[in-house]
């Protein structure tokens, strides 16, 4: 089943390696957002079905943008350079992919995710 | 024996001294005749008298009889004599002890002259055992007059005190090692920058505490020193420590936080010993500890640092797996590949560099366009750079070197450089939107003088970085026309004046 994914993820590089990834595993990206405000209007207003949340946006982090997910009843993951130390308490326990990681990590992750 | 005996009636005195235990009977069988005092029949009374008396004495007694001092002695003044005796018995004072002769002279004419000598500890040294030993004795010595009333002998009543006074000797010696060690304890103790504390046996009670201006003192004994000295939250470990070292009765050691006396949050590197009693148990135990609050810092910003720096290589990676991917899925031939992918990745590295100072550290507008296109323009006056600068987030920064890495490389495989003359300009301004809102920043990169340019029949991975990753990067639109006199690129985005960390 192909899932609207909404990509927040602020290097711009990996970024469109998610984009592509995405693409590959016969999803769609729903959106780009590379810092907090952005991601934020795009939490609320996209229609989506999951969503890929970088920890740390340009030093700001993206657990508000966690927060409206949940509301919407959407679910996500993170992906971080940190380690799960890096997650605030109420999110400790989703699933966290570490960069660099590969097309499959990504895959499965998505796929555990959505179940 | 009759009262009108005389000496021509010599009686023999087998008899004399009557008793007297062992120098009695030395005495009674000792050849008087040899010395001054003839034999024992001629004794005047007066001599008789005092030799019976000085025998019946448990107290050691001497009496010198005569100019020479001749010696007549008892029991325990023949313990005393040592080796001494019994060759003592009948000498002259002089000879019989040579080493103190001259002492003995003064006793014999004090005490011949009518007066008395008293000593008390006098210290002497004797040669009764073989070999000299010092002594130490109360002396008390008084004339004994003969039958006419004067001084005929002189008395001496010996009491050995080497014993106590090596006994005191000892103590005060003791004492003297107790006063030196305790003094270097006490120069310790001002030497030393620790703390220093006391704790009763179970360390219920502080007894003292030398905070050393790192702590506040503790000057009478306090059994309220944990939350003087201990937050709550760490008490309970650092009781167990304590507990562990009284089970033990072994060293007590621990790094922990103690409040200081300015009442923050310190480190402290803390050893205490048990003190032990005569009994082997333990009478209250003895620390020192050190300030180690600035190397705990260290140490806590080291890891901070290495956890960033982690990061940082963590991103990295995934930035130069991204490019990588990308660059091959986009690559026409696997040497076009290569190439891109090291050209790429020196953008990269370049771009790093400009951000290395501190984190947060703003990056200058300019700087970033002359630093990423420096290393491809064939001269420097192929290139344009004009616009007023302002400073950049470092993210914002790295977007824009990769994108302009693109752009440069493009323009020297294709566009401008790529020929004689072509020139390439990059000019932006700040400017206020129409309809009011904050300032926007245009951007244009305009290539002339290259070869005619055609529409290309597919983006590539430039292409994309620049009109789809550097629009989101900066919040706007990024446009490329591929005009036949040359490329054309316009950013145009809202200005974010990236404020450094920190300032107001």
């Amino acid at each position: 089943m192909s899932l609207r994914i909404l990509i927040v993820e602020d290097e711009m590089t990996i970024a469109l390696l998610l984009e592509d990834m995405v693409s590959d595993l016969g999803h769609e990206p729903a959106g780009l957002a590379m810092r907090l405000p952005q991601a934020l209007q795009m939490a609320e207003t996209e229609r989506l079905d999951l969503a890929i949340l970088d920890v740390n946006l340009d030093g700001r982090l993206s657990f508000p943008v966690a927060e409206i997910l949940e509301r919407r009843g959407v679910p996500f993951l993170f992906a971080t350079g940190y380690g799960s130390g890096g997650i605030e308490a109420p999110y400790r326990d989703r699933v966290v992919i570490r960069k660099p990681f590969s097309l499959e990590d990504l895959g499965k992750a998505i796929d555990r995710v959505a179940a | 024996m009759s009262a009108d005996a005389g000496p021509d009636a010599p009686v023999p005195s087998p008899d004399f001294p009557h008793g007297g235990g062992d120098l009695g009977a030395l005495i009674r069988a000792f050849d008087w005749s040899t010395t001054g005092l003839g034999p024992i029949v001629g004794w005047p009374q007066s001599l008789k008298t005092v030799t019976n008396t000085l025998l019946l004495s448990p107290v050691p007694i001497v009496l010198l009889w005569g100019e020479d001092g001749v010696m007549i002695y008892n029991d325990a003044y023949s313990v005393f004599a040592g080796r001494r005796h019994p060759r003592l018995l009948g000498s002259k004072v002089r000879e019989g002890w040579p080493e103190v002769a001259d002492f003995n002279d003064h006793v014999m004419k004090v005490g011949l002259g009518g007066g008395t000598l008293a000593y008390k500890d006098q210290e002497l040294t004797l040669n009764r055992h073989g070999g000299p030993e010092q002594v130490w004795m109360n002396l008390d010595y008084s004339p004994v007059p003969d039958e006419s009333g004067r001084p005929a002998g002189v008395i001496a009543i010996v009491i050995e005190t080497s014993e106590r006074m090596r006994a005191e000797r000892r103590q005060e010696e003791a004492l003297d090692r107790v006063r030196q060690s305790e003094a270097r304890f006490r120069a310790l103790v001002n030497a030393t920058s620790d703390v220093v504390y006391r704790m009763s046996a179970d360390w219920l009670e502080m007894k003292a505490l030398d905070g050393r201006g790192f702590l506040s003192d503790t000057e009478t004994p306090s059994i309220r020193w944990m939350d003087e000295y201990l937050f709550p939250e760490d008490q309970a470990a650092i009781w167990g420590a304590i507990s562990d070292a009284i089970e033990a009765r072994g060293v007590f050691q621990l790094e922990h936080r103690v409040r200081q006396a300015d009442g923050a949050a310190g480190w402290t590197s803390s050893r205490a010993i048990p003190l032990m009693g005569a009994g082997g148990e333990i009478v209250e135990w003895f620390g020192a500890a050190s300030d180690i609050t600035a190397r705990r810092e260290a140490e806590q910003h080291l890891r901070l640092v290495i956890n960033e720096l982690n990061h940082r290589v963590k991103n990295n990676l995934a930035m130069t797996q991204a490019v990588a991917a990308q660059t091959f899925r986009n690559a026409g031939s696997i040497t076009d590949a290569q190439h891109s992918l090291s050209s790429r990745i020196s953008a990269l590295a370049q771009a790093n560099d400009l951000l290395t100072g501190a984190r947060g550290a703003a990056v200058s507008m300019t700087g970033v366009l002359d630093q990423a296109t420096r290393p491809h323009y064939p001269s420097p006056e192929r290139r344009r750079i004009e616009g007023p600068d302002f400073s950049l987030s470092p993210k914002t920064a790295l977007s824009m070197s990769l994108a302009m890495h693109e752009l440069s490389t493009n323009a020297l495989k294709y566009g401008a450089w790529s020929g004689q003359d072509g020139v390439v300009e990059i000019c932006w301004s700040i400017y206020p939107p129409e309809r009011g809102g904050p300032e926007r920043l245009k951007l244009v990169w305009t290539e002339h003088g290259g070869p005619r340019v055609a529409e290309p029949s597919r983006r590539g991975f430039g292409t994309r970085l620049i009109e789809r990753g550097l629009a989101a990067e900066m919040g706007g639109v990024v446009q490329m026309r591929f005009e036949p006199e040359g490329l054309v690129c316009v950013i145009d985005a809202p200005l974010t004046v990236y404020a450094e960390e920190g300032a107001a």
